[in-house]
This record gives structure tokens, C-alpha cells and sequence, in this order.
């Protein structure tokens, strides 16, 4: 059910991706740890987005770390939206000002060459949905001012989703350690974030999984050709103008996102 | 400082490190600095060759931001393995006698020529025999685990046990690798060989340069250990300690 407040939420969020004038927390305007209501208004911008000609092309799986769970108070992770427009490939410039508050994560992509549905889903069934693997950047973003988020914030905003670049050596399952594959993201020479493949919820594979079912649940069921980004590697790292970050993953191959602009 | 101070602080800590009492900071009381801190290193752990002891290789200190951040110093410190300190893969550490014990993984190299001073990476890595996933318990004899770099690197940079797995060839690249820490069967820390550095490789390369300023050598046969990429964690007793580094393989111990 959707009501006046999840709609104005909604289009007050749509709204700040072109004014960038960040907002306070929404979650104050939510009953208590509202995870529905904050899925609700997702949804309607989701609708919103598909009716005005966006491709939907995959989803992101957020908050897959356990540090993350625990200094947002929750025990699962979450989803958003991903869309055409947000996707750029290894090296492409990508326009900070179409940015908001950005900071970059490091994680393996999945790219399924067959659907995910039905009702009783196996890690088997993803495993063999799974077509190939890539290094990955997710820009998350937040309309929020200051990321001061909670789980219902971040939900309502498309999981604070951004951008996304995608390497272009594609790796089969087998060719890889998902669970201890490191990784590293690099700034200037300097490994400004590491991690390895456990660190998004024991298996980036374990988050796909859960990211399929709960798809399937909502009624929105991963298609052939779908790109799951599958959680962060390590912690997240703030992006300027003018940076330039390379992800390096065992095994994976390594990606660059490079932003437009000159350096503070 | 004085010899006759210096004598005197190195047996200081290696009261507290026989008895597992922890002691005040040296420098609240004594004006040290880091050449202070190698010859009390030096003398502490002459005691421990006295007692018969045999020296086994070289550990490295705050190679990783994680670890300088845990400890709130900036500077690459090192300590002398001996080998007391070496417990068996898949075997048990006794906490009695233990002051506020820590681990972290690592990754171990076995040297196959000396190093001393100078050297570049390809030069580093060729005195390599071998390398290996290990374990570093750590032990601050200081109370709180608080101290200054002249105080850690007095204290053997707060070296107390190691445990090493199965040697492997060094023939793939070692400069990121996945690794893990799980007490009993979870995971209390993940990160990666890179974060020590950039490249493990690199610590190598500072621990022989390091060494030659001081007259010494990174010698044949003997252990390298090349710092956490992660912060450590308390021990406590009946935990099952394991750590594992992506194709290196793993080593594990259990808490008594």
C-alpha cells in the first residue's frame, strides 16, 4: 500500500539527483524501523523511473557487511535498482557532477545468463545462473546531506545507489577463490581500501542468493542478462573530483573509475 | 642512555615477559630513543639465548595502516624471533604466564640467501626459499597495551609466539591475497595481502634495508614475518585460532 507520504517522500528524493540540495533524514517522517514503507517508496520512484524509459538492468545488494549490519543496527542486507544510465565500463570518464556525495566500494559483479525464479531457490540454481563474473566499482550515493542514513534511509533511496563500472574480463565461477579472493582499491598508488571475498556476507555468492529469493518474493525476479552487484569487499572510500581508482581482485582482473574534474 | 641502564631496563622486560606481568611504560621514567629501544631489544632477548634458545628469523612491525591505527604509530619497527616462540601448527597455547594476548595472520617467508641494506624488489624476492600462512600472537608486556616506538621496540615489538603452516613455493604472486582470522569457526577479521604496503614483497625489502643500518643481516634459512594486514584480537581461552591466506593454505591453534 502506498500513501501520500511514501509519494512525497519519493519525489522529494527523485528531485535532489538534479538539485543536488542533499535533505535531512526521512526516516523521521517513518514509523520506527518502517524497512516496508522505506521498500514502498523505493518502489514508487522504481515505477516512476521504468515509466519515464529507464532500462532496468540489475540490482545492487547493499549493507553485506558485517561491520556495516552492526553500526546501522540491522541483520540483513538490502537491494536497489540499477539502471542503464548508471553503468560505465573500465576506464570511462564518469561526470562528478551527475554524482551525489560520492564514495566508491570495491566488489565482484555477476552477470546471469539465465533467469532466477520460482519459489525455492538453491545457491546451486544461482551458481548455475551465474554466466560470468567481473571487477567491479559501485558510486554509492546518498540524497541524504552527510549520509547521516539509517536502514530506512537508505532503502528509500534506491539503497543509495550511484554509478557503476564494470571490468571487461570475464571470469566463469571456477576460475576464481569467491570466499578469499583479496582485494584492493588503489588511489594514487596507495591501497586505500583492502578486503577479500568473505567480507560481503561470508560469499559474495551467499548475497546473490538472497538477493534472487527476495526478488522472486517482491515480484520482481532476476532476468537472463541481469548484473547483480554483489556487496562491498572492503570498506568504502570518499571520491573527488579528478580521482582515479583502480580495483584489483585476486583471481578477477582489475577495473578503474575515473571522475571527471580537477581536484579540490 | 647508559649501558648500565640499558642492562637493567632489557632485564626488566624479560621479567615480565618470563612471568607474565605487565610492567610500566620505560620511557614514563627514561628519556629512550629507537637506537635505545634495539639495544634493550638486544640484550632482553640475549637472556632468552642464555637460557637456550636459538634465534629463528625476523619479524616486521606496523607494515600495514591497519595496524599502525590500532597502535597509533607511523614508523616500521622490528623483533627477533626465537625459538621459544614457536608453536605447532594445529597445536595448543597454553594463556598461563600470557599477559593480554593477540593474533593476527600473516604471511611467513623462509629465505634461501642473505639480505642486508639496499636491495630492490626482484633482488628481495629472489633470497626467497619458500612462504607460508602463519599466525602472530602478540603481547604487549606493557600494561594496557600502551606504548611509545621506543617502548615496542625494547619490548621485541611485543613478540610472543608464532605458528607457521605448510611452506609453499614463491614462484606465484603473493601481493594480493585474501586473508582471514576466525576464532572458532568465524570470521574476526578479513583483508588482504596488499595492505601490507602495497606488496608484502615491500616489507622484505625495508626489514633488509632496516637490518643493514644496524649492522645485521636478513639471514639464510632463516623466517621472515611480514606483519598484519589487519588490527589483532584478544585471545581467550578454549578458542580455536585460524588463519588462512588465499593458495598459501592455512594455521590454526587452539587456546588453553
Amino acid at each position: 500500500m502506498t500513501t501520500t507520504i511514501h509519494q512525497t517522500i519519493a519525489t522529494e528524493l527523485r528531485e535532489i539527483y538534479q538539485s543536488r540540495q542533499y535533505c535531512a533524514p526521512i526516516s523521521t517522517r517513518l514509523p520506527d524501523n518502517d524497512v516496508a514503507g522505506a521498500y514502498a517508496i523505493q518502489d514508487i520512484n522504481t515505477d516512476h523511473w521504468l515509466r519515464a524509459g529507464r532500462r532496468l538492468v540489475g540490482r545492487k545488494i547493499g549493507l553485506t557487511s558485517r561491520a556495516v549490519q552492526e553500526q546501522l543496527g540491522v541483520n540483513q542486507p538490502d537491494y536497489g535498482m540499477l539502471f542503464a544510465d548508471m553503468c560505465y565500463a573500465d576506464g570511462e570518464t564518469i561526470p562528478y557532477e551527475n554524482l551525489q556525495q560520492p564514495k566508491i566500494e570495491g566488489e565482484v559483479a555477476f552477470v546471469l545468463g539465465q533467469a532466477l525464479d520460482g519459489d525455492t531457490l538453491t545457491i546451486a540454481d544461482v551458481m548455475a545462473a551465474v554466466d560470468y563474473a567481473l571487477p567491479s566499482f559501485e558510486i554509492v550515493g546518498s540524497r541524504i546531506k552527510d549520509w547521516k542514513i539509517g536502514i530506512v534511509d537508505t532503502i528509500a533511496d534506491n539503497a543509495s545507489s550511484g554509478m557503476f563500472v564494470l571490468g571487461t574480463e570475464a571470469r566463469k565461477l571456477s576460475e576464481f577463490d569467491l570466499r578469499l579472493c583479496g582485494a584492493v582499491v588503489e588511489h594514487k598508488g596507495e591501497p586505500v581500501s583492502t578486503g577479500a571475498g568473505a567480507a560481503c556476507l561470508g560469499n559474495p555468492l551467499i548475497a546473490a542468493l538472497w538477493l534472487a529469493r527476495k526478488m522472486v518474493e517482491v515480484g520482481r525476479p532476476l532476468r537472463r542478462g541481469d548484473i547483480v552487484l554483489s556487496g562491498a569487499l572492503g570498506p568504502m572510500v570518499n571520491a573527488q573530483p579528478g580521482d582515479a581508482f583502480t580495483l584489483r581482485i585476486s583471481g578477477l582482473g582489475s577495473v578503474r573509475a575515473l571522475f571527471s574534474g580537477t581536484p579540490p | 642512555m647508559k649501558n648500565s641502564v640499558l642492562t637493567k631496563l632489557a632485564s626488566r622486560i624479560d621479567d615480565a615477559t618470563r612471568h607474565g606481568k605487565a610492567i610500566q611504560q620505560l620511557t614514563l621514567t627514561y628519556k629512550l630513543d629507537i637506537d635505545d629501544g634495539y639495544e634493550i631489544q638486544r640484550l632482553a632477548v640475549a637472556r632468552r639465548l642464555l637460557r637456550g634458545e636459538h634465534t629463528i628469523g625476523t619479524k616486521l612491525g606496523f607494515t600495514s595502516r591497519a595496524k599502525m591505527q590500532q597502535m597509533g604509530l607511523d614508523q616500521i619497527i622490528c623483533g627477533r624471533l626465537t625459538s621459544g616462540m614457536l608453536v605447532d601448527d594445529g597445536g595448543t597455547l597454553p594463556l598461563a604466564g600470557l599477559i593480554h594476548p593477540r593474533a593476527e595472520p600473516e604471511i611467513a617467508l623462509l629465505m634461501k640467501h642473505d639480505l642486508s641494506g639496499p636491495v630492490t624488489l626482484p633482488g628481495a624476492m629472489a633470497a626467497v626459499e619458500a612462504v607460508a600462512c602463519a599466525i602472530e600472537i602478540i603481547d604487549s608486556r606493557y600494561q594496557n597495551f600502551k606504548f611509545t616506538l621506543p617502548d615496542v621496540i625494547a619490548d621485541n615489538t611485543s613478540c610472543c609466539r608464532l605458528v607457521l603452516g605448510g611452506w609453499q613455493r614463491p614462484d606465484s604472486d603473493f601481493g594480493n591475497l585474501g586473508m582471514m582470522l576466525q576464532f572458532n569457526g568465524r570470521p574476526v577479521g578479513i583483508g588482504s595481502s596488499a595492505a601490507i604496503m602495497g606488496h608484502p614483497a615491500r616489507a622484505l625489502v625495508a626489514i633488509s634495508q632496516l637490518l643493514g643500518a644496524q649492522g645485521r643481516k636478513v639471514k639464510a634459512g632463516s623466517v621472515v614475518m611480514l606483519g598484519s594486514p589487519m588490527a589483532a584480537q584478544p585471545l581467550a581461552p578454549g578458542m580455536h585460532v585460524l588463519a588462512e591466506v588465499e593458495r598459501l593454505g592455512r594455521a590454526e591453534f587452539t587456546v588453553r
